[in-house]
Formats: C-alpha cells, structure tokens, sequence
C-alpha cells in the first residue's frame, strides 16, 4: 500500500513538471480562482470595517437641561446600559468637558473663544451619546426620553435631526452587504466553473494515456491517483506563487493604501490577524475546485 | 486456455449496421502459437479487441482461463488483463513516460519490488535492443523501436497469453523478422500467441496454426497452415 502511494505520488510529480504548459495554463486559473477569493475575503473585510467605523459615528445625542445634575445623568446612563440588547454603548460627556472639547476644537480660531468669554456662565449642556446595535433601535431609544419625567429633563434630543441621515446610511450598508455576499457567490461560481472547465479539458486531452493505463491492467487508484496528487500539485504551486505576490504588494503599498482606505490596515487585517483563515480558505476553495474537477474528468474514461 | 463462443459485433455506423464480427466460435489451448489472418476489414482487430474487453461483443462469450472475460467485475477484469500483454497495431505507448517508465509501469501495477523491477527492465531492453534509449520519450523513436518497445512491454511481466495485433505492420523486412523471432522465442518458453496479421511471408515461414477471417467469419482453421487468401 504504502509501496503504491509512493509511486503514485512520483507519477503525479512527473505528469506535473512534464507537462510544462498544461501545469502553467492549470496553474494560472487556479491562480486567478485565488485572486477571486482573495478579493472578496479582502472586499467583506473592508466593508465589515466600514461597517464597524460607520457605525461607531453613528449616534444619538440627548442634552440634558442645564439645571439637571450629574448624578442624575448618570443614574440615566446605567438605567440605559441594562438595555443590553439594543444599547451597545453610552458615554456620558459632562458640561465641563463638552466646553474643553469646544474650546480644543477652536483654539486657533479667535473668535469663537472670545465670544465663549463673554458669556460668563458655561453655555454647555451635559450630554449622553448612546450607540445602539440596530437603526431599528434608536426609534426605541429616543422614545425612551419621551415620556416623563425623563422628558422634562431633556434640553433636546439629536436623533430626530439626524434620523434620515442614519437610516439612509443603513439601508446604504445594508444594501453593500447584500451586494457583496451576491457578488461574492457570483464570483466564487464563475471562478469556479472556469477552473473546473480547464481542469476537466486538461485531462480529457490525455484520454488516450488514460485508456493506455486500464488497458495494461491499471487499476482506477493507480490511474486516478497520479492526476489528484497531480491536482494538489497545481493547489500548492498557485497558492505559493500568489501569497508570495500578494504578500510583497501588501508590504509594499500598505503605508501608501492606508490613506485612501480610510485607515483600513491591509497588512494587519488581512496578513497577521487573519492570515491563517484567509490561507485555510484559498487552499480548500482552490483544492476542492482541482480535486473534484480531476476526480469527473478521470472518471470519464475509466469506463473501459 | 481460450474460447470464443458464437460472437458477433455489430457495430452502428451513421443509423446501419456494420457487422464486424459473425458468429466466431474457436478454442486455443495452453501454449499455442495461433495466427489470425484475413484482409483489412476482416474482423482480425475486433476480434483482439474483445478478447481484451477493450470492446464487448454484441452476443457470444469469451472464456479465458474458465471465466467469461466480459461478466467479470471491473476490479477482476483489471487483474486478468495483467496476465495478458498485448502489442497494439498503434503501440498504445505511453508518451508522458521514457521507454524505461513505460516498462516500469507494468510491473509496478503488479507491485513489484523497485530492485526486480530495475533488473527486468534492463534484462527485457536488452532482449528487443533498447538499451540504449533508456531515458527516450516514446515519440523520439523510430517506429520499428516504438514497435520493440511495445512488444518489449508486452512480455516484460511473463505474461500467460501475449496477443500481438499486426506487431510487423510499420516494420521494414529486417525489423519484422526480428520480432518474428522474437514471438518464436517466447512462444517456446511457453507462452501462448495469438498473432493477428495480414504479413503472408510471416504466416508461411512460422508453419503453425492459422485461423482465416473474412468479412467477420472463420472460414478457415489450419493446424500447420499457410496464408491461403
């Protein structure tokens, strides 16, 4: 047994570097299958990045009135934090910090702070941004403040300026990613088809060896071993080939991308914190693709 | 050893009939040299191709070694074609391989040891004047060598039946005696023959028995025969 895999591999090993333009023409649309997964695991990163930061600016705003103390303020926060499945996070900015971040904000613009100097008392309210998990979410939120006695303690509430704004943008993401799991698929098939197509063409080429060796009493594992180990051959070479590439550019042109990504890291994102999924996810793709592919074509001609 | 047992082939050409095959009953027994002879068209390449299941026969059996060559399970069908070696009127060589893998690989289907393997090669390369061409890929020879090569495969693992369809039709006359000689050669040590043929001059020289085949039937069986057509 272990005698015939041995050969079997040497078989796949010779059929691979002897067939110099069949490996290469194999070996470049497996290529291109793993540029296509590549680019769409890279696609939903991003978006889910975009996603995320999108989300993170998105908030409700509630000013309380002036006369309102902090303790009360924050007995509110924690009674909004107990929503835990619709309120992802509150921060509470106090009057005094809202006037910092004002006058950080302006230090190099004159008037604004001379104008802050004449009013003698602090003009700022305290305020709560809540980040909710859903669009879905801040309707009940903003309604929250609604009824009394919260509603006489609020100055305003910002939602209501700013709920077209949201809710666009989450239909607008929302629509992305559907977009790009439908791209996704899309893509993943037609790479797929295209691969297997080649794959199956290769072999039906080499039909006549095929019927040669049942013909001289080759038994089907010893004739559709050496094309499979043929095809992760193939798998290998493209995966090394491309990650090598793929590495290099990202090392290359991380620093230079980052700006036009809005700070999205390609090398952290990608290569260090999920390089070993996106590694997994390429070779089974890229295998699954060769193998079955190699596994029909052979099948074909094993009817003799 | 052998026996055909009423078979026909019919092929289907273009929506009619081609019969290829008549009705074809004969028993060869265990080391015989038969030959087979006819015309172009006769039926002498079906008739080997069926016997190697390379093709089923539209009714009739053939028995080898008391089992029905066509009813038997892939897997076994597999193992008794590796107790035939057959030289193909195309040679049938495999060409992603050198003349040495060629050979290799029939005695590595059978599993032999890589150090019998190696000795036999060289031993059987030596028998049909390839050693030299070890490491040639099978389209960088010459047709009488790709000819040598594939007899040379064909009895390189001993097989009990060796059937040689038109082993002498690329070969100039110097070239088709050798493997004539050959066949003889392997034929004394005790293997069975069958030899598919229209050659006259190799049917006259080797007096053994002739079977004749025209348009798809035996007309006739001579013991010590002669190409009569």
């Amino acid at each position: 047994m272990l005698l015939t895999f041995k050969r079997v591999l040497k078989f796949g090993w010779q059929g691979f570097y002897r067939s110099k333009a069949l490996t290469a023409q194999v070996v470049f649309i497996l290529f291109v299958l793993v540029f296509t997964t590549t680019f769409l695991f890279l696609f939903n990163e991003f978006s889910n990045f975009l996603i995320s930061q999108t989300q993170e600016k998105v908030d409700i705003s509630v000013y309380f009135k002036q006369n309102v103390e902090e303790a009360k303020v924050l007995e509110i926060k924690n009674e909004l934090e107990g929503i835990v499945d619709k309120v992802k996070k509150v921060d509470y900015v106090s009057r005094e910090e809202a006037q910092n971040i004002f006058i950080l904000k302006h230090q190099n613009d004159p008037t604004y702070l001379e104008a802050l100097e004449q009013v003698s008392d602090n003009p700022f309210f305290s305020s709560l941004n809540i980040s909710a998990f859903s669009p879905d979410h801040y309707k009940y939120i903003a309604d929250f403040f609604e009824v009394a006695p919260l509603v006489d303690l609020v100055e305003k509430v910002s939602y209501n300026r700013n709920k077209l704004v949201i809710e666009r943008l989450f239909a607008v993401i929302s629509n992305i990613k559907k977009a790009g799991l439908g791209l996704t698929i899309f893509f993943a098939l037609l790479a797929s088809l295209i691969t297997f197509n080649t794959i199956k063409l290769s072999i039906f080429s080499l039909k006549r060896e095929i019927t040669t060796r049942k013909l001289v009493g080759a038994d089907n594992w010893f004739i559709r071993g050496p094309f499979l180990a043929q095809a992760v051959l193939y798998v290998l070479t493209s995966l090394i080939v491309f990650d090598v590439l793929f590495i290099s550019l990202v090392l290359f042109l991380n620093s230079q991308l980052r700006p036009l990504l809005l700070d999205f890291d390609l090398l952290n994102s990608l290569v260090i914190q999920k390089g070993i999924i996106l590694g997994l996810m390429q070779l089974g793709f890229a295998l699954a693709v060769a193998l079955i592919s190699s596994w029909f074509a052979v099948r074909k001609y094993l009817k003799i | 050893m052998l026996s055909f047992k009423n078979i026909t082939k019919v092929f289907q050409c273009k929506g009619r009939e081609v019969r290829a095959l008549n009705e074809v009953s004969f028993e060869v027994k265990e080391g015989e040299f038969v030959s087979f002879v006819g015309k172009s068209g006769a039926g002498k390449t079906t008739l080997a191709k069926i016997l190697i299941a390379e093709y089923r026969p539209t009714s009739g059996r053939v028995v080898f070694q008391g089992e029905d060559i066509h009813s038997l399970h892939p897997a076994d069908l597999q193992k008794l074609r590796r107790k035939i070696g057959v030289v193909y009127q195309d040679y049938k060589l495999l060409c992603d391989k050198t003349v040495q893998e060629n050979l290799e690989y029939i005695l590595q289907i059978l599993g032999a040891s890589d150090e019998s393997i190696e000795t036999d090669v060289l031993k059987v390369l030596g028998i049909v004047g390839l050693e030299e061409k070890l490491d040639m890929f099978p389209l960088e020879l010459s047709g009488g060598e790709q000819q040598r090569l594939a007899i040379a495969r064909a009895l390189i693992h001993r097989p009990e039946l060796i059937i040689a369809d038109e082993p002498t039709g690329n070969l100039d006359p110097y070239n088709t005696y050798e493997v004539v000689n050959l066949l003889t050669k392997i034929h004394q040590m005790g293997t069975t023959v069958l030899l598919f043929t229209h050659n006259k001059e190799i049917i006259n020289s080797l007096k053994k028995r002739v079977l004749t085949l025209e348009e798809g039937k035996i007309i006739r069986d001579d013991p010590k025969g002669k190409f009569l057509l």
